[in-house]
């Protein structure tokens, strides 16, 4: 990750629509060069954030800045790329064109943008179809014709609502590989999902928005870290007379083990201190219980959400408190 | 990293109204419809210049048999005042003892256009009746009464004692003609001016009409299509509103400059263009045309469309389908239906006040004016004021526009309703 000045700031950003807050104080911090996650169930104000950051919704209250100086704006959209949850193109354009439109209205110049549109469309192994028009293709196909669109202009920032949505198997892996790109070649993606497996597969920070305000925010291993505390165990163990064993002996012992959680195949143990885990093998050893796995783990985005906000908050809110705008 | 660089390098940026205007423009120009109605506005007006010469020339005079009842041979006196009156009639005689009910079947058979009876009182009164196919025709039967009535008075002035040359030379017709009074050093022919503003008036509410509708249905296809959200990252929605109007305005301006050329051409070449139709003569006499009419003809067509766009298009902003739309648009194509409505008003009086205060309301004005300045009931000052007026009325309609359109725009769901609408413009 680079230094410097933010990718994108907010700080304190509120919107309400009526009596109804979609959007109540949130602040975070993109780093340049990293892929940040805005997570959190359906409803809970990620895609209003993402269209304030993109001008499209203004704040009520609080501060965006991108790329350390700019507010949301023409100059700013110039910079940012973006791939809304509702997607669509143009049915009669054809491709090439298409891309070269979007180029320019982010701010490139003609020639430039029909470049960048040829490179996309080999990048994305479409170049054949650029005389096509959008309705011509398969919908596979208008799905990297978006891709494309929304990074027609090389923008510096790529954001994305839900960007996994609707996607067949192949372009999720496409965009997966462009998203890690973009990385690699120092751009910086936000991107908004209320699948946590996919955030935990690729991203470096998140943020997770429960009820239109900031549940959790930081580093996405520190997070793991944190809740974890290396206070959680996986433990297998070899036939049922160790099984018994166990639970009569060391996972019995309140010294070391907070609580226990038969999983089937295994048991998810919680240490009552940091660095028990020792003493547990230890335990075990002594009690002649064979061991069949013994790990550390991390629990999972969603089990961190769930144990942070509770499982009422961690639900959809009810589609009668949205209100469409 | 210090402050982000400026647009990246490859040529100058242009502007995001300008890009958007020129999708809105190229994706208009190139369907088949722009073609096909590119070409069928000329084919219109060819239709207009060749068919009334080409029936002209067909159909000949009208051929008429008058049955005489009268002792005084009105017959022949009726033959011989068509002679004098009109080169569209030719009326002879009967044949000796036909029937009314035989002439009635020659009608019926397409073989003659009509008959006369005269009656045995007509010198006294009794009515003369034409039975006709072409009896409806006003120009038509204008003409046979002049024939009528030159033939009853020379019978009358023949009883006087006077001849056939003498009566001619006492009832021989005036030379007539109708001038309209327009500006001092632009004299014009009544019918002339009539038609010309009419046919201004009729072009300019229909280009309004149809271009406006495009902005509403482009909006709406950019919401069904859900492409909005891309451009409104990209763009304020003012300038795509803005790029909108002035794209489908262009394609109006480019369409209506391929008709007048080739309206011009066709009536400066009409003679040749005839004559590879076989036909002689026959063609209009183009009246002469002002740069000034022109000049506000146009310009009202780009003020009215840009009024009556930016409406459209915060109606498209507002629906969610075309059905929708085409029961919101109601409101607005009735106040651009009333004008026309009023079009008499302004024609029986061009310089009265009825007709100043129809010029200078925004939302007549831009179908009245032209017609009024034809027909020289407005002046320089005139125009200026109800242009000031219209140009004030767009800005606030755009204004209006931008803000039901900022909202609307991303809204799916129902249509608001007006207490909804107020706050859109609030916010």
């Amino acid at each position: 990750m680079t230094g410097g000045p933010a990718a994108l700031e907010l700080r304190g950003v509120t919107k309400r629509y009526g009596d109804f807050a979609a959007v109540t104080g949130v602040s975070f911090s993109v780093p340049r060069g990293s892929i940040y996650g805005l997570l959190g169930p359906n409803g809970a104000g990620k895609t209003t954030l993402l269209r304030m950051v993109n001008d499209i919704l203004a704040a009520d209250e609080g501060n965006i800045t991108i790329l350390g100086s700019l507010s949301p704006g023409r100059e700013a959209s110039t910079h940012l790329g973006y791939l809304p949850e509702e997607r669509g193109l143009y049915p009669r354009m054809r491709v090439g064109e298409l891309l070269r439109f979007f180029g320019e209205l982010r701010g490139l110049g003609a020639a430039r943008a029909k470049e960048r549109a040829r490179e996309w469309l080999e990048r994305l192994g479409i170049a054949s179809w650029a005389t096509n028009k959008v309705q011509d293709l398969s919908k596979g196909m208008q799905q990297k014709v978006q891709f494309a669109a929304a990074l027609a202009h090389d923008p510096e920032v790529l954001i994305l609502d839900e960007p996994w949505s609707g996607l067949d198997p192949i372009n999720a892996e496409v965009l997966r590989e462009v998203v890690l790109e973009q990385r690699a070649s120092g751009k910086t993606v936000v991107f908004s999902t209320h699948l946590m497996e996919q955030a935990e597969k690729i991203c470096d920070r998140v943020c997770i928005i429960a009820q239109g305000e900031r549940a959790l925010e930081g580093e996405l291993s520190g997070l793991k870290r944190e809740a974890a505390g290396d206070r959680l165990v996986a433990l297998a163990v070899e036939g049922d007379g160790a099984r018994r064993a166990a639970e009569a002996g060391p996972l019995a012992d309140s010294s070391i083990v907070a609580d226990y959680r038969d999983r089937g195949d295994h048991y998810e143990v919680e240490l009552a201190a940091e660095g028990q885990a020792d003493a547990l093998v230890a335990a075990l050893v002594a009690a002649a219980v064979p061991i069949r796995r013994f790990e550390l783990v991390e629990p999972s985005l969603h089990q961190i959400f769930v144990d942070r906000v509770g499982a009422a908050a961690a639900a959809e809110r009810r589609p009668a408190e949205r209100r469409q705008w | 990293m210090s402050t982000p660089s400026q647009t990246n390098a490859g040529g100058r940026a242009p502007r995001a109204w300008l890009v958007i205007a020129r999708r809105e423009f190229f994706e208009r120009v190139r369907t088949g419809w722009f073609l096909v109605t590119t070409i069928l506005g000329p084919l219109g007006l060819l239709g207009v210049i060749v068919l009334p010469a080409w029936l002209g020339q067909t159909t000949g005079a009208a051929e008429v048999r008058v049955l005489d009842r009268s002792e005084a041979e009105l017959g022949a006196g009726v033959a011989w005042a068509v002679d004098q009156l009109s080169a569209d009639v030719n009326a002879e005689p009967a044949e000796a003892g036909t029937s009314e009910d035989e002439l009635r079947a020659r009608v019926e058979d397409g073989d003659i256009a009509g008959y006369l009876v005269v009656p045995s009182g007509a010198l006294d009164g009794e009515t003369v009746v034409y039975w006709g196919r072409n009896a409806a025709d006003m120009q038509f039967v204008f003409t046979l009464r002049e024939v009528v009535n030159m033939a009853l008075r020379s019978a009358r002035a023949e009883g006087a004692g006077f001849s056939r040359t003498e009566t001619a030379a006492l009832l021989g017709p005036a030379s007539f003609e109708a001038r309209h009074a327009a500006r001092a050093g632009e004299p014009a022919s009544g019918t002339g001016s009539f038609v010309v503003g009419y046919a201004v008036m009729f072009i300019t509410y229909m280009a309004i009409l149809l271009y406006a509708v495009n902005v509403l249905r482009s909006v709406v296809q950019e919401k069904t299509t859900r492409a909005v959200e891309m451009i409104v990252s990209a763009t304020r929605s003012n300038s795509l509103m803005v790029g909108k109007i002035a794209g489908v305005g262009a394609v109006g301006l480019f369409q209506l400059a391929i008709w007048a050329l080739l309206a011009f051409a066709m009536l400066a070449y009409q003679d040749e263009l005839l004559a590879a139709f076989g036909i002689a003569e026959g063609g209009f006499d183009v009246p002469a045309i002002q740069p000034a009419a022109v000049a506000v003809s146009l310009g009202y067509f780009l003020l009215g469309y840009a009024l009556y766009a930016s409406l459209y298009a915060a109606i498209g902003a507002m629906v969610t389908s075309d059905q929708e739309a085409q029961q919101a648009q109601t409101p607005v194509v009735v106040v651009l239906v009333i004008p026309l409505a009023c079009v008499n008003l302004v024609v029986q009086d061009p310089g009265g006040t009825i007709a100043q205060v129809l010029t200078t309301v925004p939302f007549s004005a831009p179908v009245l004016m032209p017609m009024r300045y034809l027909l020289g009931g407005a002046g320089a000052g005139d125009v200026a004021v109800s242009m000031g007026v219209l140009a004030l009325a767009i800005a606030c309609a755009v204004w209006l526009a931008a803000r039901i359109y900022r909202v609307g725009i991303l809204s799916h769901g129902k249509r608001p309703s007006l207490r909804e609408l107020s706050r859109w413009v609030r916010r």
